[in-house]
Order: structure tokens, then C-alpha cells, then sequence
């Protein structure tokens, strides 16, 4: 699935870059014209609404350039196109009986994950206008009905998240909450049975850190929320609503709103939105892995729901993406979040613990909690030997001989003497292998492995003597 | 032995194998104890030194240049080899030597305790020449590290290992010994500095057999104490000054999951009543305590539970502490079957306790009461009549005994051998009552400035086997004292005579007959000139230390005498001496066996000509004390090269004063 989104996801960066000259009403007719073909045609019809409502305001502020808008556009519209493509497909597939169910999972799930890609791809670039959609979603989440309609797939579930996660401290009234956590119960539900999760190996190595393993709160105290994947991996999640510059924080989007005018200085603009009107209790939020089949996916049987966003971030990237940061010094490890790579390098190659069974361990306690576990293990003995070891065998040598020309100096002293008695002992073949001509012959290896034959070779000098 | 008796089956008949045979030869030998009389048997003839050299188990070599000769003759049978006097020995040397007998080796103990030069190469092949090896002193090898200990690992069968001062043995070499040689049971890792709990944690896990351990001075803190405790054979635990270890440790040893006999927690700064009481607690057979200087006070709960130890306790060590008559009288209800107490400089401690304490232990054999200062002779008294085993009295710095006091010591205590009255005010009418104990070993009489010769001339009549005598600062012995220590203790090793001002070149000539003399101590004597010096060195071939600091008649010939005879000279101080250059080549070109030298203010000794001297020393010199003017004006390449065959110099910063 991946290769396949990614395109998409460049897509949408670029069209949020060009929003700044958004046209509205191109951008509404556009996609009205389109709107029999959709398989969300009704929810386009929402968006279509809210950009009619907030058309006053708007126009009055800003800029468009018709073209680019087009240009954006035309991109979507081919991408719709190809999902259509895709559920033909799909439609052709079924009357023949051939696909195995999980397959037709899978492929529900490509459709979902692009739809509601293309969707997002669209509010991004229409990220002006997102205060405005909000509302009116809010204003139609009001009549159930409606809801239940747009409600066809999962995708469109997913999106109602999204889109309350965007901008969830919009939504002022409680009640309005309250209501809607209770359709999105209903319509997870629903969902169970339409869609077995694909059961996949949970790597989910640093959950822990993630911070949610340890609560244990009842299902159904919290309410969940599913961010999709593109919008996990995008880089901004919060937008300029004048220029539709992209921020990682709101609280970096409050400062910008100061350039575009006396009235977002104001205290009441800068403070948190969230604030105003919290009188209320505000519900347990927990998020869910768009992963189907991990352990983080609220399909999950044993479902283990994230804390906060940067939780579902990290979780995602780490579990379900390629680690693409390699590590520069060891050229080994591997990370798919910046900061674990950053944590790695402080302690990459500083202390290197190994063993004889060539295993490496960062920390001298976990060696050493190996080596009590395996029989015959031992620690090898120092890292610059480890280092020699792993040059070339010319360069391994030529230390060692450094080492022995060290230790003959030190022990001339006692060359004389030996030399001399050695006449009497008639040992002098023997006593070659311990004079310093003969010692580079040997190779006196760093760590065990290369260690072991050089005394094996004198054992058996001792062996041949007997 | 029967091979060699076939061997000489052919030999003429007026050989002694004629008439005896080997076996009884060596029956004969056995029952020669004597080692100088050892020396006269392989004198004899050829065939007795064959004998010998098939008898002999243990052997340990004085100098380097002997070895190869003296393996090749007892190579086939030996048990022990000690090294530990051959400093210069490297593994060249020690490879070589392991040749000579190579095949043949039944080593089961190796001592190669100080042999600095000894790597990872000698120790290696020491591992594979003696399959049977099962005791390694490696202790005070400074430069024995991982590799070394890696090296020694590949000996699966050691079972006693002496790791001491180590000091660049870490966790790996730890782990190395530990995975290797899983039998060890006796392990000694006291000042290996860098090991670690981690490294504890590990030996505990693989030598379950550990049955004595002593992690002396390791920074070590309480999770090694538990690795420790789960040790079910652990018989002896020494953790001298382990000021990491605190209560809270030693309470894992309450487990009593091992059959603890003896430990010794002394200098463990953070050890208090408390902890000690769960270690007691735990371990009711507990034979042998030592807790001094860990905390100032003798709980009476502690000594409550001493009661639990009643019939194991023999040795209680209680340095240091405030210790009352209540609380020895404590003692001495509680532990009767003491053997050993130690209260040096304790407080508080008085007559009235000591007889408490002597009432109620009375197989005390041993006991130190260095410092205590109260004692007076109703001290003495109660424990010559209370103590008739004892063997050991230190009595240092208590200066209100008298003669009279050491009067019932001589009467009750027959079987003393050593004891020490330094610094006390004692005459020669108590060298009289002590000339009793005719088992006498070890007199110290340091400071003792009343003890003359008459005293001298008491014990001598008496203690013949007194091998060790101290009279530092004694001003009033004299030449004639001298001579009857000389005909009657005659087998004296060590002899202190450190500014006894009125000893002559006589007196050393007297001396000169001790042929066992060791160590001779001669400092500040101004009367003693070469000739004296001579002599000692003519006469005493065994000698190893000698202090001639400050003896200000003594020069070049003196030198030149010592350096001809005295061959296994292992330490020597000249310091202040009218030496010259000549002599000093001479000293050191001669004598290969010396490690500590020291040479500060040889006033006569060019610098060019000291460092000509030092580079045409051929051994390996271990410690070098120099003046610290000479720092600058020695070659900075001799230095260097002193520093690489790991010689220390110490830089004495000391004016010169001619008084002494």
C-alpha cells in the first residue's frame, strides 16, 4: 500500500502550498460536477454548503489565482478517477466469486485509506476555509439522519474523525460532543461487521513509551479517535486561515495569526481556544492506529488505545512505516523517528559490549546478564581490539607487532639470560617460538575467536614436547 | 623411584646406594626437618641430591638465574612453585622454564605473587604446561589485567586464585575467570578497583563452589552483598573498608542460606549495630567477627546477641570501639570459647574488664591491646592467671605496666611467642621474667629505652628459637647484648637495630654468625664502618633487607663486600651514606635480585655517575627512592625507561641534615 500512497501525500503538500490562491468557487462547482460519481457524494455536497456560507467572508480577504486552483484540481480529479477505477474492479471481482475474502478486505481498505486521502488532500487545499467546514459539519451532525446517510463506509467514519480531530476545540457545546461520541459508537459498530481486521504481526516495540500500556481504563470511558495515516505523517496539522501557512503547533499558528492583523493580537485570540467554555468536563480522549490489525487499531480484540497524538505519531511511524534515518556512525541501526535516532547517536559507538558469541550489547549489564545465561560465554575483552579485529587482518597484525616489539624492549633485560641457559636446556627450537623474531608469525588476535588458536598453537608446541 | 634405583644399579660399589636405597633414602630425608640441615644432605654426594630431587614438593626460587637449573633437577615432582622472589621474571622467562619440564609438570600451585613482569603470554602458557594447576597467586602484580586474567582462565581446574592489588583486572576479567574456572573456591579480589557489581553479580552466579571471597576495598554496594548471599558454600566473607556497604546489605546475609564462618566487615564506614546483629542472626556457627573501626559504640543489643555465637565465636575483633568493663564482662559471660580478641586502641578499656573478660574466656590464645593506655598490672595479672594458652600479647603504648606485670605474663603463660611491648616502660628485670617463655618467637622492644644489655643477655640464655627482635631506639644496648642474641637466638631472621647508638663494628661481627639473618635494620648507627658491614655480609648470606640509612662510616668497601656476598640483597637503603660512585656501580651492577633501592643525598655521587649506575642495573628494580633535585638532572630517557620496566620513583622532597 505504501508506494502507492506516497505520491499522493507529495500531492497534498504541494496543493496546500498553492492554496493561498484558492478560488472558491471554481474549487465548489468542480467538485459538484463530479458529485455523481463519488462514493461520497453527500458529504461533498456538506463542504459544498459551508463554502457557499463562508463565501462573504472570504472573497473579501483574499486573493485567488483561478489556475492553480485548476491546476489542483485536475490532480484530484484524476485521482478520484482512479479509485473509481478501483472499485469497478472490486464490483467486477465480486460477481466473479474468485477473490478470497481477505483480499477483499485489503482491497476495501485501499479504497478507504484513498478516498479518504483525496478528502483530506481537499481541505488542505482548501485550508482556508476550515473553521467554516467545521461549523457547518457541526450544524449537520445536529440532524442524525443525515449522518446515518453519509455513513456508507468506514472511510467515511474515519473522516468525521479526522475532522474533529483537526479542530476538536472548535466544538464548543458539550452536548453537541456528547451526541456525536454516540454516533461514532454506533457507527464503529456497524463497522465490526462489515470488516474482519486483518490480523498482522504487532511490532509495536516502544508502546510503552508511548504511555498508554500501564492505565486501564473501562472501553467505552474514553472516546476514541482515528487519525488517518496521511495526516499522521504530515508534517503540519494546523493551518493558516489567511496565507495557509502550515504549523506544527497551534499554539506556533496563534503566534503567526499576530502578522495578519491587530485584531489576533488580541488576548483572547492568543489564549487557548480550548479554554473558553471548559466548564464542563471534557471527555477522556484516547486515539486509535489506522493500522488494521495492530494492537493500537481500536478493531483490535485486545485494543490498547494511544494517549495523544504525538503517541499515535510516534506509534505509527515506528510500527508501520520504513525506518528511513540511518545512523551515521554505525551505519546499522536504523529509525523511523528522528528523536530515536537522536537518542541512539548519544550513546552510538561510546561503549561497545561484546561477546564471544558476537553478540553486542550497549550497556556492560545486559553483556553480563547474557553471559550468566549462556554457558561457555564469555566478554571479549576490550573494544579496541574488537575494532582491530574488524579491520584488515594487515592492519591487525601490524598492531600486534607493535605490541610485541613494546613487550621485547620491556623483557630485553632477561633476553641475555635466557639465551644463555637455553644452550644448556637443548631447547633452542622450542625456545624460538619465544623470541622476538618469531613472534610475528603468530597472530595475536583481539577477542576470543582469533585468541583461541594462537594458544592452541602453543599448546601444541607443549604437547610436541612431551 | 624404582626407575632410579635400576638406574643405579650399575654404579660402583662404593656408592652409598649400595647399602641404601633410594626409598630409604628419601625415608631417611623426611624425617630431616631442618632446612640448612636439608642443604648439608645435598651436599653429600650426588645420589642424595637425587634423592632429594625426587622428595622435594615444594620449591621456591631466590634468583632468577637459578631456575632453569633448579626446574630441570625437580621438575618431575613438584607441587608448589614460588616465584614470588624473581621479580624480573617475564613471560620469556617463565615460557622457558615451563620447558624445561614441559610433559612432566604435576604443579597443583604456582605463586607468582610481585612477579610484576609476568604477562598475559607466560600466564598462558602456564595455563596449558600444567593441566593440573590449582593455585595461582598473582597478587600485587600491578600490571595483571583482562588479558592476564583471560589468559588464566583457560586453567578450568583452579580452584584458589589471588587476584590482590590487580589493579587493572575489571568486570570482563572477572567474567573471564568466572566463566573459565567454575571450581575456583577460594578467590581473593581485595583493591582490584575496577571491579564492579556487575562483575560480583556474575561470580556468584557461575563459581558456585566459592568458599572464601575477599572483595577488601571494592566499590561495591549492597546488590553484590546479595549476589553474594545466594553463595550456599561461602565460608569466609572479607569486605575490609567497603564503605558502599551499608545495614541494609548485610541484612541479605541473614538469609542464612550459607554456611558462613567467618566475616569481616572492619572499616566499612557505614555499618552499624544494627546490621551486624542480622548477620549474627543469621549465622549461629559464626567462628570468627571482625568489626573494628566500623562504629564507634558496642550496642548492648549487639552484645546481647553475641550470646547466640556462645559455643562457635573463637575470634572477635573490636578495634577501634569504645569498649566499657560492663561490655567485656559482656563478653566474657557470653564467649567462652574466645580464642582471639582484639581491642586495639579501644577506649575505656580497664583492668576491671580485662579481668573480666580473661575470667571468662580462658582459652584466650591471642590478645591485642595495642593503645589501651589504662591497662596497668593488675591487667597482666589477671590475664597470667586466667590465660595460661596464650601465645600472643601486644601490649604497645601501655605506658602504666611495669616489670611486675610482665612478671605473671612469664609465669602463667608459658606457651607465649610473640609479644610486644613497644614504647612501654620496662627494664631488664622484665626481660628476666620473659626469658620464661622459652617458645619465644617474636620481642618487640622499640623505644624501650631502659632494656640493655643485660636484658638481652637474659633472653638469649632462654629463647632459642626467637626469630624476630625489635630494638629501635633501645640506646642503652651495647655490643656484648648483641653477642649473646648472637650465640643464643640463633635462628633469627629479622633484627631491628635502627639507632641503637652504641653498637660497634664488634657487635656486627657478632652478628655475622646468624646465618639466617633476613632483614637487618642499621640505621643511624655511627659506629658501624665497612668492616662491620663486611661482616654481616660475609656472614649472613641470606639476607634480603638491609637499612644502612645513615650510617655514616659506611662507604664504598662496605658496598663492594655486600655486593660480592650477599646475592639475594632485595632491598636496600643507603640513603645519607658516604658511598661513591665505584661502590655504588658496583652494588648495582652486581646484585640482580634488587627491587627497592634507595639512594636519597649521596652526597658523593656525581649525577652522571647515579645515572650510569642506574642504567647498567640489569634486574628489575620495582621501587626507586631518589631526591627530587636529581628529577631534572637525570635523564629524561631514564626516567622513561625506569617508568616502562615499571619502576616507581619516589621523589623524596627532604633537605639534607647531617644529625640524625
Amino acid at each position: 500500500m505504501h508506494p502507492k500512497q506516497m505520491p499522493t501525500f507529495e500531492a497534498c503538500s504541494s496543493m496546500s502550498s498553492q492554496s493561498r490562491n484558492l478560488n472558491q468557487n471554481q474549487r465548489a462547482t468542480e467538485f459538484d460536477a463530479r458529485e455523481t460519481e463519488q462514493s461520497l457524494p453527500k458529504f461533498s455536497s456538506h463542504l459544498d454548503n459551508s463554502f457557499h456560507q463562508s463565501n462573504q467572508a472570504q472573497r473579501v480577504a483574499m486573493n485567488w489565482d483561478p489556475r492553480a486552483v485548476l491546476n489542483s484540481l485536475d490532480i484530484l480529479g484524476q485521482k478520484i478517477h482512479q479509485i473509481q477505477d478501483i472499485v469497478r474492479s472490486t464490483l467486477s471481482d465480486e460477481r466473479q466469486l474468485s477473490i478470497q475474502p481477505n483480499e477483499f478486505a485489503a482491497q476495501q481498505q485501499l479504497i478507504n485509506t484513498d478516498l479518504t486521502c483525496t478528502i483530506i488532500e481537499l481541505i488542505s487545499t482548501a485550508g482556508t476555509l476550515l473553521p467554516l467546514i467545521k461549523n457547518a459539519l457541526a450544524s449537520g451532525i445536529n440532524s442524525s439522519g443525515q449522518i446515518g446517510g453519509i455513513a456508507n463506509s468506514a472511510s467515511d467514519l474515519d473522516l468525521v474523525d479526522i475532522l474533529r480531530q483537526n479542530d476538536n476545540n472548535l466544538l464548543s457545546e458539550g452536548t453537541k460532543d456528547s451526541e456525536y461520541e454516540e454516533l461514532i459508537k454506533g457507527l464503529s459498530d456497524w463497522d465490526d461487521e462489515g470488516m474482519k481486521p486483518i490480523s498482522t504481526e504487532d511490532n509495536d516495540v516502544k508502546d510503552n513509551e508511548d504511555g498508554v500500556s500501564g492505565e486501564n481504563l473501562p472501553l467505552g470511558s474514553y472516546e476514541v479517535l482515528q487519525l488517518e495515516k496521511e495526516e499522521i505523517l504530515a508534517p503540519h496539522t494546523h493551518f493558516c486561515a489567511i496565507c495557509g501557512k502550515g504549523f506544527k503547533r497551534d499554539a506556533n499558528l496563534r503566534m503567526h495569526m499576530r502578522g495578519h492583523g491587530d485584531e489576533y493580537k488580541s488576548p483572547s485570540a492568543l489564549a487557548k481556544p480550548s479554554k473558553e467554555g471548559s466548564s464542563e468536563p471534557v471527555p477522556i480522549k484516547r486515539y486509535s492506529c489506522p493500522f488494521i490489525g495492530c494492537k493500537r487499531n481500536k478493531e483490535h480484540k485486545n485494543f490498547q488505545p494511544l494517549k495523544t497524538i504525538l503517541c499515535v505519531k510516534n506509534h505509527y511511524k515506528r510500527s508501520h512505516c520504513d525506518k528511513s534515518y540511518t545512523c551515521r556512525r554505525c551505519n546499522s541501526k536504523k529509525f523511523s523517528v528522528m528523536a530515536d535516532l537522536k537518542t541512539h547517536e548519544k550513546h552510538c559507538g561510546s561503549n561497545k559490549w561484546l561477546c564471544s558469541c558476537g553478540t553486542t550489547f550497549s550497556r556492560k549489564d545486559k553483556l553480563f546478564g547474557h553471559i550468566a545465561l549462556f554457558q561457555g560465554h564469555t566478554p571479549a575483552l576490550s573494544m579496541d581490539e574488537v575494532k582491530s579485529q574488524g579491520m584488515s587482518v594487515q592492519g591487525q597484525s601490524d598492531e600486534v607487532m607493535a605490541k610485541e616489539e613494546d613487550i621485547d624492549y620491556l623483557i630485553s633485560g632477561n633476553v641475555i639470560e635466557d639465551t644463555n641457559f637455553s644452550g644448556l636446556n637443548g631447547t633452542d627450537n622450542d625456545l624460538g617460538y619465544f623470541s622476538s623474531m618469531n613472534f610475528d608469525s603468530f597472530t595475536f588476535g583481539g577477542i576470543d575467536g582469533l585468541q583461541q588458536p594462537s594458544f592452541d598453537t602453543s599448546e601444541s608446541l607443549f604437547s610436541f614436547h612431551k | 623411584m624404582k626407575r632410579a634405583h635400576q638406574q643405579h644399579r650399575h654404579q660402583p660399589f662404593d656408592s652409598i646406594l649400595a647399602a641404601l636405597s633410594v626409598d630409604l633414602l628419601i625415608q631417611i630425608l623426611e624425617r630431616v626437618d631442618d632446612p640448612r640441615d636439608r642443604k648439608a644432605w645435598r651436599l653429600v654426594c650426588r645420589d642424595f641430591l637425587r634423592a632429594e630431587a625426587l622428595h622435594r614438593r615444594a620449591l621456591r626460587v631466590l634468583r632468577l638465574e637459578a631456575l632453569p637449573g633448579l626446574l630441570r633437577r625437580y621438575a618431575a615432582c613438584l607441587d608448589l612453585l614460588d616465584l614470588s622472589a624473581c621479580p624480573g621474571l617475564g613471560d620469556h622467562a617463565l615460557a622457558t622454564a615451563l620447558f624445561a619440564g614441559a610433559g612432566s609438570w604435576l604443579l597443583k600451585s604456582v605463586s607468582l605473587s610481585r612477579a610484576s613482569g609476568v604477562g598475559w603470554r607466560g600466564l598462558a602458557a602456564l595455563a596449558a604446561a600444567c593441566p593440573r594447576l590449582e593455585s595461582v597467586d598473582l597478587s600485587h602484580c600491578v600490571g595483571v589485567g583482562d588479558r592476564e586474567a583471560a589468559a588464566l582462565a583457560a586453567a578450568e581446574g583452579l580452584r584458589m586464585l589471588r587476584l590482590d592489588k590487580c589493579l587493572r583486572v575489571t568486570d570482563v576479567g572477572l567474567a573471564k575467570l568466572a566463566v573459565g574456572c567454575p571450581a575456583l573456591e577460594n578467590l581473593s579480589i581485595k583493591w582490584c578497583l575496577e571491579i564492579s557489581d556487575i562483575g560480583i553479580e556474575l561470580l556468584a552466579k557461575k563459581c558456585r563452589d566459592l568458599r572464601v571471597l575477599d572483595i577488601s576495598y571494592l566499590k561495591i554496594t549492597n546488590s553484590s552483598v546479595k549476589s553474594i548471599s545466594s553463595l550456599g558454600k561461602l565460608e569466609v566473607l572479607s569486605m575490609v573498608g567497603c564503605s558502599n556497604i551499608d545495614d541494609e546489605g548485610l541484612q541479605f546475609l541473614d538469609n542464612g542460606s550459607n554456611s558462613l564462618r567467618s566475616i569481616d566487615v572492619s572499616r566499612c564506614d557505614n555499618v552499624t549495630a544494627s546490621g551486624l546483629t542480622s548477620v549474627i542472626e543469621g549465622h549461629i556457627c559464626l567462628q570468627k567477627l571482625n568489626v573494628g573501626d566500623c562504629f564507634p559504640e558496642l550496642a548492648p543489643l549487639f552484645l546481647s546477641k553475641l550470646n547466640g555465637l556462645k559455643d562457635s565465636l573463637t575470634v572477635l575483633i573490636l578495634d577501634g570501639f569504645q569498649v566499657s568493663a560492663s561490655s567485656l564482662k559482656i563478653i566474657g559471660v557470653n564467649c567462652k570459647n574466645l580464642s582471639e580478641i582484639g581491642l586495639s586502641k579501644c577506649k575505656w578499656v580497664t583492668d576491671e574488664g580485662i579481668s573480666e573478660l580473661a575470667a571468662g574466656c580462658v582459652n584466650l590464645m591471642s590478645i591485642d591491646l595495642t593503645c589501651c593506655r589504662m591497662l596497668t598490672d593488675k591487667a597482666l595479672m589477671a590475664i597470667g592467671e586466667q590465660n595460661k594458652k596464650l601465645v600472643c600479647l601486644r601490649l604497645e603504648s601501655c605506658s602504666l605496666i611495669t616489670d611486675k606485670g610482665l612478671e605473671h605474663i612469664g609465669t602463667g603463660c608459658p606457651n607465649l611467642e610473640e609479644i610486644d611491648l613497644t614504647d612501654c616502660p620496662i627494664t631488664d628485670t622484665a626481660m628476666k621474667y620473659l626469658s620464661r617463655c622459652w617458645e619465644l618467637m617474636i620481642l618487640k622492644l622499640g623505644l624501650c629505652d631502659k632494656i640493655s644489655s643485660e636484658g638481652l643477655v637474659h633472653i638469649a640464655s632462654n629463647c632459642q628459637n626467637l626469630r624476630e627482635l625489635d630494638l629501635y631506639r633501645c640506646i642503652e644496648v651495647t655490643d656484648d647484648g648483641l653477642a649473646a642474641i648472637a650465640t643464643g637466638c640463633s635462628k633469627l631472621q629479622k633484627l631491628n637495630l635502627c639507632y641503637c647508638i652504641q653498637i660497634t663494628d664488634r657487635g656486627m661481627k657478632h652478628l655475622s654468625c646468624l646465618e639466617d639473618l633476613r632483614d637487618l635494620e642499621l640505621r643511624g648507627l655511627h659506629h658501624v664502618t665497612s668492616l662491620g658491614v663486611t661482616s654481616i655480609a660475609i656472614g649472613c648470606r641470606r639476607l634480603t633487607e638491609l637499612d644502612l640509612k645513615r650510617c655514616n662510616l659506611v662507604d664504598n668497601v662496605g658496598l663492594c663486600a655486600l655486593a660480592q656476598y650477599t646475592g639475594n640483597l632485595r632491598q636496600i637503603n643507603i640513603s645519607y651514606c658516604p658511598v661513591s660512585s665505584m661502590g655504588l656501580c658496583k652494588l648495582l651492577g652486581t646484585l640482580k635480585c634488587l627491587q627497592d633501592v634507595k639512594l636519597v643525598h649521596l652526597t658523593h655521587v656525581p649525577v652522571e655517575h647515579l645515572e650510569l649506575a642506574l642504567r647498567a642495573y640489569g634486574g628489575q628494580l620495582k621501587k626507586l627512592k631518589l631526591f627530587i633535585g636529581l628529577r631534572d638532572l637525570l635523564s629524561p630517557w631514564l626516567i622513561q625507561m625506569l617508568h616502562a620496566r615499571r619502576c616507581r620513583i619516589r621523589w623524596v622532597d627532604k633537605p639534607l641534615v647531617f644529625s640524625p
